[in-house]
């Protein structure tokens, strides 16, 4: 509705962009800093979105996110009741009628798995940890392990968009897409939301752009995928024979274009388009130094596993997070593939920890040691858990599992969250006893950490106001600081 | 009468209509003026143009009338008669001044300037008809007339300020921030009802008459003070038992009515605005009721809260607080904590393009900078002075800024600063020890590269109130490098091969050899920039770093291509969806790689594979290699055996050699390969035809999910020698 009203009245909108001649630095620079106040496609949305609402705790968010789903039950919920009753089945009291992925469901029997690796306490919580995990497990004390997140979706599709949009149905923003909505980027050298991809060995669920899509915000709020090869950034340098001034001089007429294309069209694509090329000719000189590696100290390298310096692997990207964060990205998301464990659980997920564990425990570390882990919330996590029966032949060493929706763990740090063990999951590892976090609730918090009232922020569209909570989530008081 | 007669009547009346107007000039506080007097000065507006346009007219011909070729006598009546329309004017504009307030200075001026083009004009009449001076001297006529023409147009100007606002005749301009007109909004919580609705809705829609510009009817309603005040009929938020609140009744009535307002041709209310103002007022058109006290469900509320000024219009969000836009840049942003506040963070980035002038600019803000993050900003002690100014600052970052300690003893003086990040800065025992005598910093980042962490940790230990984050150098860590890649994808050596190996790490040594037996740090040859491979090798290399444990050793076997066939053809189809480019793949010196769906590989299921390799010649083979791919979770399995049989003819075939490969996958071993499988030709027999037959695993093993079944074969290139 609005938009029609809005091309009729191209009055305005004249009016309007007369205000973007004045310089295009300006208007990207608006943009990133507070989006709200130049998305003039909805007007009254204007007053709605000045952020942040409150004093945040968290400036910037980097969310680890492990794609197919890390079995918590051998990572970090110890049940050691699942050991005892190994190859038992599972009791129908605890199933409670759950329903199970196609997968399984034709199983004659639900044997009970317990887990083959050892596992000890660590941190003055006394947070348990699997042997696999041996590096976070010293970082125990500044992680806030959540055991009891559920979620209603079983398969990966609607799980991973569930967890990223807020919605098991599609074309909702992602969660970096709000926030780069919302707050905008620190550094307006840099896109206010960045993903960085990187597969292990086991078995892998594919990853979609539909997770960091910006939905029906603007397109500038899209999450910014970098490559995985050696640049991560394509064409960062001019040819020879372009100077950075005649750059600029082209990029103004061509924005000069697109501006009059934009006043006869009102498409607002055209906006973004113009707003993206101000910020890619900003980013070749901001880039550059970012995400040259080579520079790292050995320490760090050491710390974060000679592994770092390959581009494209998981600990590359853990070290380019803590780059692009500490200079302003507001939302680095990391997707790791291989954690869909449907069998041969033990060998798959030994070479999917050693992946990531190093490197997701120095990432803690070296924020910590910069003094940024206070205002940088680190979030660790897949879409959804795995059962504790067995999924195919279950043998004394082998087992593989199934999709488990009704509880898994989750771990965060920094930012504001408060350490230790949070929920408790019945003694099987299937229900949720105390403290059950959905994943609205966990966006609600989430929201609530980076100074925003996540009922309050909000977007109409198509008639309603959306969120990225949709229209559930309370913030968890428990897991704050 | 004739025109003489007219105009000495005229010229007579002049004595008594401009001592007249003099008089009520001078006296007009002490005029009033009756109904019809009211009705003629009314009429101003109206006949000033006659006396402007004559005035010009004259004042040009005086210009261009070099001779003074037009008789006195003709000129006379003209001049009369600008001479008394402008004294009649000016008297209508005394009679009009009565009638509504104008803006006092520029009254005064428009009046007496009125005034001055009346008496000039009168003036003029005798200077043309008597004084020769004026007659015969050209040079005087056009200094009279530039006088007369600037006064005309200097004070009727004035007067067109007074009717259509003083911006009426200005040079066109670019719609900047400034001259836009600019709506102010306040929307933060705590806004009152009128400032969110009622005073955007008077600001935009009636301020142009009744604001300072114009005052009409007496009544100003810029502000709450003046609305109060009301205008020249009173007060105008008020009813009574007989009549609504003025305001109320005006804005109501039909838009033909004489007293509707905003008057017909000026931009007219919304029916919300009417809306809004009718209940405002109904409601007590109260100014302090603050929106947050409104019943949600009131619909005085709820249009107020949809309320958006129209079109045309620039909107301001108000919190109360000054606007930071000039503060930010490119490279540094500064911001309010969070809406509403007045604590500031300020963040730089990119070092390459810090700039002093942008910190010295917050020195205004210096009492509100509450974070300062200015990690790798190239600093010097006059930024730290800048710096220890912001009197109110809580945390600061000036990580790798290549300070020394002595340089942040101002920071010292800043009492509520309990959060400093020094990581990166070099700094000796002493200089730690003299910066935290005194210090009251609660919390400091001092991780650093270069210091020994115990030696740190000795040094923090004194002092035990506050609390260091050291972090860790991790200095008595030994890992294990990771292997280096060789960076190529082609195994095939045609003349010669040079072979790029690389590593991400600096200070690297990769040794290699080519003889099977696994590198050492001490005796292998060490790869310097290119490896030169000119036949079949096993290279298998390792890289070396001090600090570090030697890596894992990779191997990769390189193929010389001696013997090209002359033909070679597929007896056997592969599988539909995997033909590749035919029997061209396997001699195409193109490598699959690890994607075996992209055409380069030939797969193989049901069928078994057989093809045929021909010269036309006779020769012998001694090797041949067939290159092929191991995927486990995608069903595809090592070769289980190659036969080989020879023949001269075509027809009739004689075995050569049969070669099985016990390969026996287990769970756990490699998922994903790339393996050469080789035969071995015992004796030198030549033939011209050679047919391969290649098997697949029939059954796959029993771990397998798809156990049972058979297993997928691939190869894309075959070698011979």
């Amino acid at each position: 509705m609005n938009e029609f009203l809005e091309h009729g009245l191209n009055q305005n909108r004249r009016k309007f962009l007369s205000k973007m001649s004045l310089g295009l630095g300006g208007l990207a620079l608006g943009s990133l800093m507070a989006p709200g106040l130049f998305n003039a496609s909805n007007e009254d949305e204007l007053f709605a979105n000045v952020l942040p609402h409150f004093a945040p705790k968290a400036k910037r968010i980097i969310y680890l996110f492990q794609n197919g789903a890390p079995s918590q039950l051998d990572l970090f919920d110890y049940k050691p009741l699942l050991q005892t009753m190994h190859g038992e089945e599972l009791p129908a009291s605890i199933r409670k009628g759950q329903r199970l992925t196609g997968m399984t469901a034709n199983q004659a029997k639900f044997p009970l798995a317990g887990t083959k690796f050892k596992f000890s306490q660590h941190g003055s919580n006394g947070a348990w940890f699997s042997e696999t995990l041996p590096h976070l497990a010293k970082m125990a004390d500044d992680m806030c392990i959540v055991k009891t997140i559920y979620t209603e979706a079983i398969n990966h599709d609607p799980a991973l968009t569930f967890f990223q949009t807020g919605s098991q149905v599609g074309n909702r923003p992602s969660m970096g897409s709000w926030i780069s909505y919302g707050l905008g980027s620190e550094n307006k050298n840099l896109p206010a939301f960045c993903v960085l991809l990187s597969k292990g060995k086991g078995n892998g669920q594919g990853v979609y752009s539909k997770l960091w899509n910006n939905g029906f915000l603007d397109s500038i709020h899209q999450g910014v995928q970098f490559s995985s090869g050696e640049e991560p950034v394509k064409y960062l340098t001019d040819p020879e024979f372009i100077k950075r001034g005649d750059k600029r001089e082209i990029l103004d007429e061509i924005s000069a274009l697109n501006q009059e294309s934009y006043k006869e069209i009102g498409d607002p694509e055209i906006v973004t388009k113009i707003q993206q090329y101000e910020l890619s000719y900003r980013m070749q000189m901001a880039v550059p130094e970012i995400t040259s590696l080579q520079n790292e100290p050995e320490s760090i390298v050491k710390m974060y596993g000679p592994e770092c310096l390959v581009p494209g692997t998981y600990a590359a990207n853990c070290l380019l997070a803590r780059k692009l964060s500490e200079n302003g990205v507001r939302f680095v998301q990391l997707y790791h593939q291989g954690w869909d464990t449907h069998g041969n659980l033990p060998s798959e997920i030994v070479g999917q920890c050693k992946d990531i564990d190093q490197s997701s425990a120095a990432l803690i570390q070296d924020l910590k040691q910069r003094g940024l882990l206070d205002e940088t919330l680190v979030i660790w996590g897949g879409e959804f858990g795995r059962t504790n029966y067995c999924q195919g032949a279950l043998t004394k060493d082998n087992y593989g599992r199934d999709h488990h929706p009704k509880c898994f763990t989750i771990w965060m740090a920094g930012g504001g969250v408060k350490p230790g063990v949070h929920g408790e999951t019945d003694e099987f590892g299937y229900n949720i006893n105390s403290l059950p976090v959905h994943v609205h609730d966990f966006h609600a918090t989430i929201m609530h950490l980076m100074g925003v009232k996540h009922e309050e922020f909000t977007y109409k569209h198509l008639g309603r106001r959306y969120r990225l909570t949709d229209v559930s989530g309370n913030v968890i008081n428990d897991l704050i600081s | 009468m004739n025109l003489k007669k007219w105009t000495a009547f005229v010229n007579n009346a002049l004595w008594v209509l401009n001592p007249f107007l003099l008089l009520i000039a001078f006296f007009s506080e002490k005029l009033k003026l009756g109904m019809y007097l009211e009705w003629l000065g009314k009429m101003h507006p109206l006949f000033l143009h006659f006396p402007i346009v004559l005035g010009i007219l004259i004042g040009i011909y005086y210009l261009v009338d070099k001779k003074g070729s037009v008789d006195s006598n003709k000129l006379y009546p003209i001049l009369v008669g600008n001479a008394f329309l402008a004294s009649i004017v000016a008297i209508l504009g005394i009679f009009i001044s009565k009638q509504d307030s104008y803006d006092d200075s520029l009254i005064f001026a428009h009046q007496w300037g009125g005034i001055a083009i009346a008496m000039i004009g009168w003036g003029l009449i005798y200077l043309q008809q008597y004084n020769q001076r004026f007659k015969s001297n050209y040079i005087l006529r056009v200094e009279f007339s530039m006088v007369y023409l600037l006064v005309i147009i200097i004070f009727t100007h004035k007067g067109a300020q007074l009717t259509h606002g003083t911006s009426v005749i200005s040079f066109p301009q670019k719609e900047t921030a400034e001259n836009t007109q600019i709506i102010k909004v306040v929307t933060d919580s705590n806004a009152t009802l009128y400032a969110r609705a009622v005073a955007p809705i008077l600001q935009q829609k009636c301020v142009s008459c009744h604001g300072t510009d114009k005052v009409k009817g007496e009544l100003l309603l810029n502000t709450p003070e003046n609305i109060l005040k009301g205008g020249k009929d009173g007060d105008i938020l008020t009813a009574n038992k007989d009549k609504e609140a003025m305001l109320f009744e005006r804005i109501h009535l039909d838009i033909t009515h004489k007293k509707h307002m905003p008057p017909d041709g000026k931009a007219q209310l919304t029916r919300e605005e009417v809306a809004i103002l009718s209940r405002w007022i109904k409601a007590g058109g109260d100014f302090k009721t603050k929106m947050n006290e409104l019943a949600k469900t009131d619909t005085l509320f709820l249009l107020a809260n949809k309320y958006t000024p129209a079109d045309n219009t620039k909107v301001e969000v108000k919190t109360g607080l000054p606007d930071l836009a000039e503060y930010n840049s490119n490279y540094c942003t500064v911001n309010y904590l969070y809406y509403g506040s007045d604590a500031i963070d300020v963040n730089f980035f990119q070092g390459t393009f810090y700039s002093r002038d942008v910190l010295k600019k917050l020195e205004k803000l210096q009492d509100q900078v509450l974070r300062l993050n200015m990690q790798g900003m190239p600093l010097t002690n006059e930024d730290v002075n800048i710096i220890s100014q912001f009197n109110n600052v809580e945390s600061i970052n000036l990580n790798y800024t290549k300070l020394d300690l002595k340089t942040l003893e101002p920071l010292k003086q800043l009492k509520k600063l309990k959060l400093l990040s020094i990581c990166g800065l070099k700094f000796t025992e002493s200089e730690l020890t003299n910066f935290l005598k005194g210090s009251t910093i609660a919390n400091i980042n001092i991780w650093s590269s270069v210091i020994d962490k115990t030696q740190l940790e000795k040094l923090v230990a004194r002092y035990p109130k506050t609390k260091f984050t050291i972090g860790d150098n991790m200095e008595s860590e030994v890992l294990k490098i990771n292997p280096p890649t060789i960076d190529q994808d082609s195994s095939i050596i045609t003349k010669f091969l040079d072979v790029k190996m690389k590593h991400p790490l600096n200070g690297v040594t990769i040794r290699y050899t080519l003889n099977g037996v696994d590198p050492d740090s001490l005796t292998s040859p060490i790869y310097k920039n290119t490896l030169r491979l000119t036949r079949n090798a096993n290279l298998k290399i390792k890289v070396f770093k001090p600090g570090w444990i030697g890596s894992d050793i990779i191997q990769r076997n390189f193929y010389k291509s001696e013997i090209r066939p002359d033909s070679i053809y597929l007896i056997s189809s592969p599988d539909q969806k995997y033909l590749g480019n035919g029997a061209k793949t396997l001699v195409d010196l193109e490598l699959g790689g690890s994607n075996f769906t992209n055409k380069k590989w030939l797969g193989y299921k049901d069928t078994t594979m057989k093809f045929m390799v021909n010269f036309n010649q006779p020769r012998v083979l001694h090797q041949a290699f067939l290159n092929s791919l191991i995927d486990v979770g995608s069903y595809i399995f090592p070769i289980v055996s190659i036969s080989v049989e020879g023949s001269n003819d075509g027809i009739k075939f004689t075995k050569i050699t049969e070669t099985k490969f016990p390969y026996e996958l287990t769970q756990k071993d490699v998922m994903k390969d790339i393996k050469t499988f080789t035969v071995d030709f015992p004796n030198n027999t030549s033939y011209k035809h050679y047919r391969f037959t290649v098997l697949n695993v029939k059954k796959l093993p029993v771990w397998h999910p798809g156990k049972g079944t058979t297993a997928w074969i691939f190869m894309d290139e075959l070698f011979l020698n």
